[in-house]
This record gives C-alpha cells, structure tokens and sequence, in this order.
C-alpha cells in the first residue's frame, strides 16, 4: 500500500535534473557541520537565506546531538552498568536527534522546498558526509 | 598481499553496496581472520572458568564471598566490552553512490584540503568508496571499508576500531588489565596458603592460570597505557603510528579533559549501514516556485557571460533558460546559447569555444568506471608484490589496498605521473602548501605532520611544503601571482589523472603518453597542470636565455617542467614546486631563503625512487644519498645536453624531487653544475646529506644569481664555489630546523632527502655506513653516512 503510493508519486514525480550536495564543514573538526555556502546551482530555485537557514538548523540540531552533556553522560554510565543491554531497549541521545533531524528535513522538504523543485535528502544516508539537494527539471516553464 | 588475493572474489559484490543496504556483502571465508579472535576468546573465558572453579571456591571461604563477586563483575565487564568491540560497527561508511561521484569528474584531484582550526588537512580521494575520506577516516584493507575515526584494525576482536566501538574496546583493555590483575593477584594469595599441597589439582590449574594471566599482562598493560595516552592527547592509533602530529599541532585535540570525555562519555554515535530508509512521501511538481531575482543578480548574470543581453527580458523566460542549464551532466554547458536565445548570434564563435570541450591529455579521458573493486583488484594484483613499505601493523596499512598498490604503481616507471602516494601520510600536504602558501611563508616548526600543515604555513614532513609554500608565497608575492594562483588551483586539482587512475588501472605507458600530452597539448588543453607551468615556463625563458641559452628556450622548459610536473611524488605537491622554482629563477633575484628552500626541498621529500632511465655516470656530488646521485647525475647530463629534455625524456621517470631541483640548478651554467659536483663533499655526519645537498643548491642558486649579474659562467662558477661556504651555512639552517622538528626525536639523519617512506631502497648508498632512520609516516628508509 505504502509502496504503491511512493510509486505513483514516482511517476507523477518531476525528473532530476540535477544534485547538488553540500559538503561537510569541517573548520571545527570532526564536529558534524555543513557548509552554509550557497551553491550556484540553486540561485535561481531558492532563495539565499531560505537556504542558509535549513542548513543552520540542521548544524545546530547535529551540535546537539553530539553535545557531551548530562544526558550523554547518564546514558553511558547506565550503560556500562547494565552491560550494554540497555542499548536494546533505549534509544539513544543522537538517535533522538536523529530522528527530530528527518522529521525537520520532511517538514522542509514538504513545505519550502518541494514547491520549489528541489528535494533534501537526509545526510545520515550518505554517512552524515554530504546533505544531497536534488533538483527537478522545471518543464512547465519549457511549454 | 595475502589478504587482497583472496578477497578479490568477494570484491565484486562488496564493491558497491548500497548506501543503505546492510554491511557489504559476505567475503569469502578466511578462517585465518578468526584465529586470534578464537585465541583471545578462548584464553579468556577459559582461564578464567578455570579460577572460578579451582581458585574461588576456596577465596570465598576463607576471605569473603566478595572476592568472586569482584572478579564475577569485572569479567562481566570484560566480555561485556569485548562483545562491543567484537560485533559493533566501528562508524563504516556507506559507499558513496554513482551520482555522488560525478560531481568531481575524473580530473578531480586525489587529494582535497580542508582547513580544520587552521591546520591544512589533507583529504583523500578513497576509490572503493568513492568519495574523499572525511577527516580521521581511514580505508581498512582487511575490512574493506572506510571506517570513521579509524584507530586500527585489531586483530583480537577482528574488527576494526572506529568512533563508534573505541569506547569499548578502551573499556575492553582497561577492563582486562584490572581483571588480568585480579586474578594473578588471587591466584597468588591461593598458592602462597597452598604452598605445602602444591601438588593437588587446584593449585596446578591455579598456577597455570596465573602464567597464563602473566603472560598476557604485559601486553595488555602495554597496550592499554598506550591508549591511555593517545586518548588524552586525542590520538588514534593510525595517526599515532603514522606520526602525523609528531610535530605538535593536533587540530582534533579538545584538551585532555574534553578529550577523556569525549571517548567515554559522548553520546553513541550512529551507525550508517543498514539504517531503516525512510520513504521520501514528498511529491514535486512543477510548476515550481522561484526567487525573485533582483537587477543586479540579473546585470551579474549577463555580464558574467559575456554576452550583452537584453536586461529587460522576462524574468520568466530568463530563469526557463536557467533551469535548462542546470542539468549537471551536461558538458562546459552551453549555457550563453540557451540562456538567451533572443540574442542574435554575435557571439557564436565564443559559443563555439565555450561549447568545444578542451582537448584533453590521454590520462583525463578516462573516466573511471564504477567498479572499483575489479579496478582495485587490478592493481592490487598487479602490484601487490611491490609493497614498499615496512609497516606492518594492519592499521598503518589503512590505505585501502588500492592505495598501497598505487602506490607501487606510482613507484613504477610508469607511473611517476602519480602523487607519491606511497609515503602513506607522505610528508607534505602538498595541495595545502598551495594554499597555505599564499597566505604566509611555509613555516618550518612542526614538520612531522604528513597530511597536516598549519594554514598559511605548511608543515610537512620534510620540509616540502614549507619550501613549497614559502617559495610559492615569495614567487607568487613577487611577479607570478597569476602562476601563484593558478598554482593554488592546480595543487588542488593537479591531480585529476590521479583520482582517475586511483579509480583504474592506468597502463604502464600513460605517464609517458601523460606527459607527451602536456607536450603537445599546449596550453589550452592542460587546464590544470600544463597550463600554469607554461605560464611560469615562459619567464623562465627570460632567465634562463642569460646564461644556459640552449636550456631555456621557453619549450624546454615546458619540457623540463612538464615531465616532471608528473613524475613527482606528489604530483601537486611539486607542481607548485616547479612553478615556484621557475618562477623564482625567473624573477631574478628571489629572495636567497626561499631559494634555498625551494632547492633544498627536493631533498627533503622520500627519495623516489630512481626508476626510469638508468641514471647517467657522472660526478659524486652527493654520496650520501644514491638517489639523489642519480638525480642530479642525470640533470648534469640533461643540463649540459638540453635536448634530451625532448620527448625521449618525457618517459616517466623523473618522479623525484630532485629532478626538479635540477631544473633549477640547470639555469645556471653546466660548467656551474660539474663544480658543485665537487663541492659538497664530505658532510659532517649525520647532517651531510642534509647540508650537503643544501649546500649544493645554495651553490647553484648563487651561481645562477651570479651568472645573470655577471652574465658570465666562469664568474658564476666562482662566485658559486665561494657562496659555497656561507651559503652552505644559510641553505641548511633552515633545512634542518624543519627537519628537526619534522622528525621530532629523530637525529638529523632524518632529514635527509631520502624519502620518509621510500620502501625498499632500490639503490644503494654510496656511503660506507648505512643509517636507517625511522621517518615521517612511520617508515624506514636509509641514508649512507
């Protein structure tokens, strides 16, 4: 059911025409950051600071997830306490994060970035390396 | 290697899992993966099955029942950690997907720079994975991935360490050595009160654990304090062993309390295979919203292509023409065509140009195939018995196989168009001396950082960079900024061919085809590498005419350059060199440090080997290095006799820095060379090489100063032989303060030229004695004394 309606939205899907990713900004170390320039691709689909602020956001989001604070703590000492069998039962921190991070993306994607032809990929998919914007052909436009 | 062979079946599905698939497929089978694991485990549990049933029993009667509940949680503990380290995915990396990829076309360098708290950092191009290897990721060959953070590959959990499990296995040693401790400690309280009925069966078992555990314990206690110290200096192991911060400058460094915290306390990183892929349930449809563009974006646009268009055209039809041009697969797009296709065609003929793709030297067409495990496998095969170096430790060997057997490639006549990948964290951050450079001097404080180099001062291992910075920031300060910063864009994308041939199997003969294309090609077509030693080569022909007229004829020394631009170590590493060198020659009167630098440099770098066409006779001016020997002997005799600069020598074989020395010393007068042949004899020890080869370019430099004052070779070579001395003083100093520091504790003998990781010295040192000098990068090379 699930797949059938992916599929249609497939076919009613525009074609890519492009990707653009965003790189990692790595100016603070392994710390997981993205790069806030604006890609060329993308001027004429999107404005500048619209961009921009995804990208902070998500920086911000990753910041917190790999933030070493009292939860990080607690759960590592419960952790070794239990013998890592809690990791069966609990989520962790980053996953938490992680998942408040594909909710924001399906928010942008739905609400800012579809209508404008573009679609944003979730990093973690590409191993928190790259955030993979794809852009669609605008055949409207062409007609 | 061993391992290599025998995954090659497995290479073809585990060459390109999907991103989100689950771990790369199965590998072939080898149960000799699993025997130290077996062993660890087995030692293990058993020895430690066997004190709870013959030693505790009696401890927790006669002392208290706490002792075996003591030892019950730390072995616990132990196999807890253990389980962790063994089956937790260490942060593997997905494979990039074919999409990713075209992005950096096949003239995209092998190595990226990145800028990390102002430290140059180097990333590479990982052709198994297809992507450039994030900041402390490393491609395990025995695993076959890119790990994150890679520590190592231990061998006793079969797994490798990475971000994700280094928590646990440091909980692992720790762990361990508590209860490697607890249990000798008890035995022995067990023995002492045995000592009259040492012969029952539970003071036996209890003596064969306790030498059992006294055995494992210095090991392991080793090893544990080790990692005691790399985790409060914010170490891996990989960079620890590879000496990449043994000049000083950690950028991962958070202070040792952060860093403790970091490892013990942050939060679980997550894993990136096998994740649950959510389902993209957006639908995009055009029609699309667009930005407003402003008149100036549009002004901007319109004169960015050089086209004088109507600035009243419709927005709509404006930004049709943009979303046309934004397929990326297109070709240099010909975008002014579609953009505007009201404007009368006056413009055709830049259209044209624009539309016509550069020629390209044979090495760039090559696109590399997206099955870099067959490719992988190739070279591998193909050069696996030339593994160069010594290291040994399954985690040094990070480099994919791939890596190591390009690197034998690179070693290969005919590959010297290759990076010298085979100093694995080579010395230099070649493309971030380009950079760096710019911006300052090369410094010359923390060598030791292969890879790594400050920002605005490189610190490579051997001076390279700091050479290369600090001559490209005084050429580029002085007349070539347009060379200087065609250099910074060259040193990062030099090596395209390399990323291409990292991604296939480059026959033998393409560095030589490499190099007659960027003969031939001229200058439009060697966008990245030919093009800005052309630029630089055609001042150097105005020097060069003053004293060695048939040398520096501007194709010479495209000639001179180009060959060599391709057969260095590292490709843009010594592109920036020539170019500086050339320009500096050019540019008259360079500053003398930088002179010396840049002559000095290629000294410094591994030795290349001297492959390639078998090294001419000529005079001794260095014994103590062969390689350097052979290097200048043969640019004596290319010097002296310029046309066989031409083709025949664009063959590979010039990978070595000293060929690029050469052509500097060339410019100075023939006779010039054949005296500083003489002159550098014998060094003190230890620093003869070093000071020798210095003083020898110091020499040279000055004859070539002194040969365009005076416009005389006899004066040249006499003010060369006098400038000797002082310039012998001067040239070193330098040298070998960055030598020093690059090789941290290591005496002097480092800092000879040969090169850090020079695998297995093809030649031997003229010298008597032979020293063998751990270098840069963890590798041993030689240097006759």
């Amino acid at each position: 059911m699930a797949e059938t309606h992916s599929l249609q939205d497939l076919r009613q899907q525009a074609a890519v025409a492009a990707k653009v990713f965003i790189q990692r900004d790595y100016t603070n170390g392994t710390l997981c950051q993205f790069q806030t320039k604006f890609p060329s691709e993308l001027e004429t689909r999107i404005d500048k600071q619209q961009f921009e602020e995804t990208v902070r956001t998500l920086n911000n989001l990753y910041a917190e997830a790999e933030k070493l604070g009292s939860q990080s703590y607690i759960e590592g000492c419960l952790a070794c306490l239990t013998a890592y069998t809690i990791f069966l039962c609990m989520e962790t921190h980053y996953e938490k994060v992680l998942k408040k991070i594909a909710k924001y993306i399906q928010e942008q994607n739905d609400k800012v970035y579809a209508p404008r032809g573009l679609l944003l990929t979730d990093p973690i998919e590409r191993g928190l390396r790259v955030i993979e914007i794809t852009i669609f052909e605008d055949r409207s436009l062409t007609q | 290697m061993a391992g290599s062979s025998s995954k090659s079946g497995g290479r073809g599905p585990s060459s390109s899992p999907l991103p989100h698939a689950v771990a790369p497929p199965s590998r072939p089978l080898r149960p000799s993966r699993y025997v130290p694991v077996s062993a660890a485990t087995f030692f293990l549990v058993g020895s430690t099955t066997l004190f709870f049933c013959f030693t505790c029993p009696w401890l927790s009667e006669r002392f208290s029942v706490a002792v075996p509940i003591y030892n019950g949680v730390i072995f616990l503990f132990v196999l807890a950690n253990f389980c962790m380290a063994t089956f937790m995915d260490p942060g593997i990396f997905p494979r990039a997907e074919e999409d990713e990829d075209k992005e950096d076309d096949f003239r995209a360098p092998l190595y990226k720079t990145v800028e990390i708290r102002g430290i140059q950092v180097r990333m590479k191009w990982c052709s198994t994975c297809r992507f450039y290897r994030p900041p402390r990721c490393s491609h395990c060959s025995v695993c076959d991935n890119c790990v994150e953070e890679f520590d190592h590959h231990c061998p006793w959990v079969n797994n490798c360490i990475g971000r994700r499990n280094y928590r646990y296995f440091f909980l692992f040693l720790l762990s361990l050595t508590a209860h490697i401790m607890a249990v000798f400690g008890f035995g022995l309280l067990f023995i002492l009160y045995h000592r009259q009925s040492i012969d029952r069966l539970h003071a036996i078992v209890t003596l064969a654990v306790m030498c059992v555990a006294g055995l494992f314990f210095i090991p392991v206690a080793g090893l544990t304090g080790f990692h005691v110290v790399l985790v409060a200096r914010g170490r891996t192991t990989n960079e620890q062993v590879t000496g990449k911060f043994r000049g000083g400058v950690n950028p991962f460094t958070n202070g040792c309390w952060k860093n403790v915290s970091h490892v013990l306390c942050s939060s679980q990183a997550p894993r990136y295979l096998g994740r649950k892929r959510c389902v993209q349930s957006v639908s995009v449809q055009p029609p699309f919203l667009r930005p407003q563009l402003t008149e100036a974006q549009l002004a901007a646009k319109i004169l960015d292509n050089g086209i004088q268009g109507d600035l009243h055209r419709s927005k709509s039809s404006l930004e049709m023409m943009e979303s046309q041009s934004c397929d990326a697969e297109a070709p240099p797009p010909p975008k002014p065509e579609l953009r505007y296709p009201g404007i009368t065609r006056e413009n055709t003929e830049e259209c044209s140009l624009l539309n016509k793709a550069p020629p390209t030297p044979t090495m760039y067409k090559y696109r590399p195939s997206y099955s870099p495990g067959k490719n992988h496998t190739a070279l591998t095969h193909a050069y696996a018995n030339q593994l160069s170096r010594g290291e040994s430790t399954g985690s040094a060997r990070d480099s994919s196989s791939s890596t190591s057997s390009l690197l034998q490639a690179s070693q290969q006549p005919g590959f010297r168009s290759q990076p010298s990948l085979d100093r694995r964290e080579a010395p230099a951050d070649r493309a971030g001396g380009g950079p760096g450079a710019d911006r300052r001097e090369g410094g010359r404080e923390s060598g030791g950082m292969p890879g790594y180099s400050l920002g605005g001062r490189s610190y490579p291992s051997f001076s390279d960079a700091s050479v290369l910075s600090g001559g490209a920031s005084r050429s580029s300060s002085s007349t070539h900024t347009s060379a200087g910063a065609a250099h910074v864009s060259e040193a990062t994308t030099a090596s395209a061919s390399f990323k291409s041939l990292a991604n296939q199997t480059p026959p033998p003969h393409r560095n030589g085809s490499l190099s007659y294309d960027n003969l031939l090609a001229g200058g439009d077509g060697l966008k990245d590498t030919a093009a800005p030693e052309l630029s630089s080569g055609k001042p150097c022909a105005v020097v060069g005419g003053g004293f060695n007229t048939p040398f520096l004829s501007q194709p010479r020394e495209v000639d001179l350059q180009s060959p060599h631009h391709h057969h260095h170590r590292s490709s843009h590493h010594h592109h920036p060199f020539l170019h500086r060198s050339s320009s500096s020659t050019s540019s008259s009167p360079p500053p003398p440090p930088e002179r010396e630098r840049l002559l000095v440099d290629p000294h410094l770098p591994p030795g290349p080997q001297s492959s390639g066409p078998a090294p001419q006779p000529a005079p001794h001016h260095h014994h103590h290095h062969h390689h350097h020997h052979h290097h200048h002997s043969h640019h004596h005799h290319s010097t002296s006799r310029p046309p066989r600069f031409a083709a025949p020598h664009a063959p590979p074989h010039h990978a070595y820095p000293y060929r690029t020395r050469s052509t500097d010393t060339p410019l100075g007068s023939a006779s010039n060379t054949c005296q500083s042949s003489h002159s550098p004899h014998p060094p003190p020890l230890g620093k003869s090489l070093s000071y020798s080869s210095a003083a020898a370019a110091e020499m040279q430099y000055r004859l070539v100063r002194k040969a365009s004052a005076s416009a005389g070779a006899n004066a040249a070579g006499a003010g060369g032989g006098g400038g000797m001395g002082g310039g012998a003083v001067q040239a070193p100093k330098d040298e070998l303060i960055h030598m020093k520091r690059t090789n941290g504790d290591q005496p002097f003998s480092c800092s000879t030229p040969s090169s850090p990781s020079h695998p297995s010295p093809a030649h031997k040192p003229l010298g008597g004695s032979v020293k063998k000098v751990t270098g840069v990068g963890g590798t041993t090379y030689e240097i006759s004394v």
